[in-house]
């Protein structure tokens, strides 16, 4: 009878277990009621749940079911570059080629990925653990994981939740700091409508771009490869099959399992560290500081141009797309309700895509 | 013990990697985009 009673995972649960749990239901809850990046949190949360049910061994090594999606889905590098493939499916870098400049404000808010990286050292962090924690002031969670994976595994729960937790909270987060380092006159500055920009012109630039970039730091290759590769789809224009099946199928598919597989890391035993709140309280400093890099470098930009930039498109240099960009519009709009800065500020939102790729590339070159 | 060469060199080389592969990108669409408007004053 007592042999019978010990093979249920009843009698193995820990304090831990159930703190996890809690840590479950909560994501599942701002998820299902509050609408935080839904389609991540239900499978991260699901994924923590079923994880810390003792005797499950669904990430045993070799054996359970979560370990072969992390495995070969995550650890092999194959879900972040389809991720990125559907994400250059969806995106639309016409406002960026149309005002080439905002390019310079997605790499400005960059900046708080150093900070954070040099925070995350002082703190008793190794270098691949630093550049981890870093790459979540990029705000770009496929990128985050990429970096975690190759650099630091053991931080994937707490680097990837992070990440997320703080593109969620995009909304939150910035409008404060827009607000006090800008003034009002600056909030209501408007920007010069966009001129059109050819077919030619959106067909050459996922080419030229992946050749600029992968040339300089080949490091960023399967990302910003599939990047391209996607938007390359979705603007010739004669594969639209292949457009739509990576900007929903796929992308749904790769979807379920990133979440389920990182959420499956988070067992009470790994994550129940005091260095995880760490990992969160720098990846809310990295966040903040680029933030503030990309609106402080808008307003140096506008010291030498004649045509003055907004500096509110320059927050949404850090990558969250759109939500970045949407926040931009709605501070602006407060300031000016006849101000429409979405299209501008989309420029520094998809440049910071592509700087937070070049970023981690760089991290994983030189750290992994 | 922590490598700070290391770290500035991580700092120095992805800073200056993030900036200059984007203001390279800058001189791209700027060019290419005075390729095609030549062009096609040609075609025209």
């Amino acid at each position: 009878m007592l042999d019978m009673v010990m093979t249920t995972g009843v009698v193995h649960l820990t304090v831990g277990n159930l703190i996890m749990w809690l840590i479950a239901f909560f994501f599942i809850y701002l998820a299902i009621t509050k609408n935080y990046e839904p389609l991540l949190l239900v499978p991260i949360g699901f994924g923590i749940l079923i994880v810390n049910l003792p005797l499950t061994y669904l990430m045993q090594e070799g054996e359970g079911l979560l370990w072969k999606f992390y495995h070969y889905g995550l650890e092999w590098e194959v879900i972040p570059p389809l991720i990125f493939l559907g994400l250059g499916a969806l995106t639309d870098f016409g406002p960026m080629i149309a005002n080439p400049k905002t390019l310079i404000l997605g790499a400005g808010a960059q900046f708080g990925v150093y900070v954070a990286f040099f925070g995350a050292l002082i703190l008793g962090f190794k270098i691949p653990e630093a550049c981890s924690i870093g790459i979540i002031g990029g705000a770009d969670g496929p990128t985050t994981i990429f970096t975690t994976v190759h650099l630091a595994p053991h931080l994937l729960g707490a680097t990837a939740v992070a990440a997320y937790s703080y593109m969620s909270l995009v909304p939150i987060i910035q409008p404060p700091i827009m607000r006090l380092l800008t003034t009002e006159k600056e909030r209501k500055i408007k920007m010069r409508q966009l001129r059109p920009v050819s077919k030619k012109e959106k067909i050459l630039f996922p080419l030229v771009t992946v050749m600029v970039i992968c040339l300089i730091v080949p490091a960023s290759a399967p990302l910003m490869a599939m990047f391209m590769l996607g938007n390359l789809f979705k603007e010739c224009g004669v594969v639209k099959r292949l457009s739509d099946a990576a900007s929903n199928e796929l992308m749904n598919i790769v979807t379920i399992l990133l979440g389920i597989s990182v959420g499956a890391t988070m067992s009470a035993e790994h994550f129940l560290k005091p260095e995880v709140i760490l990992v969160f309280i720098m990846g809310l400093i990295a966040f903040a500081f680029s933030t503030a890099a990309g609106i402080l470098l808008a307003k140096f930009m506008n010291l030498f141009f004649k045509e003055k930039i907004n500096p509110l498109i320059g927050s949404a240099g850090v990558s969250a797309v759109p939500m970045a960009a949407r926040v931009s519009q709605v501070v602006g709009s407060k300031a000016d309700p006849k101000n429409y800065l979405l299209m501008h500020a989309m420029g520094p939102n998809v440049a910071g895509v592509i700087g937070t790729v070049v970023a981690a590339g760089v991290f994983i070159a030189l750290a992994g | 013990m922590i490598d700070w060469n290391l770290a500035l060199k991580i700092f120095t080389f992805g800073l200056s990697a993030v900036f200059g592969s984007l203001a390279i990108l800058i001189g791209a669409i700027y060019a290419f985009g005075k390729i095609l408007k030549n062009i096609e004053k040609e075609g025209n």
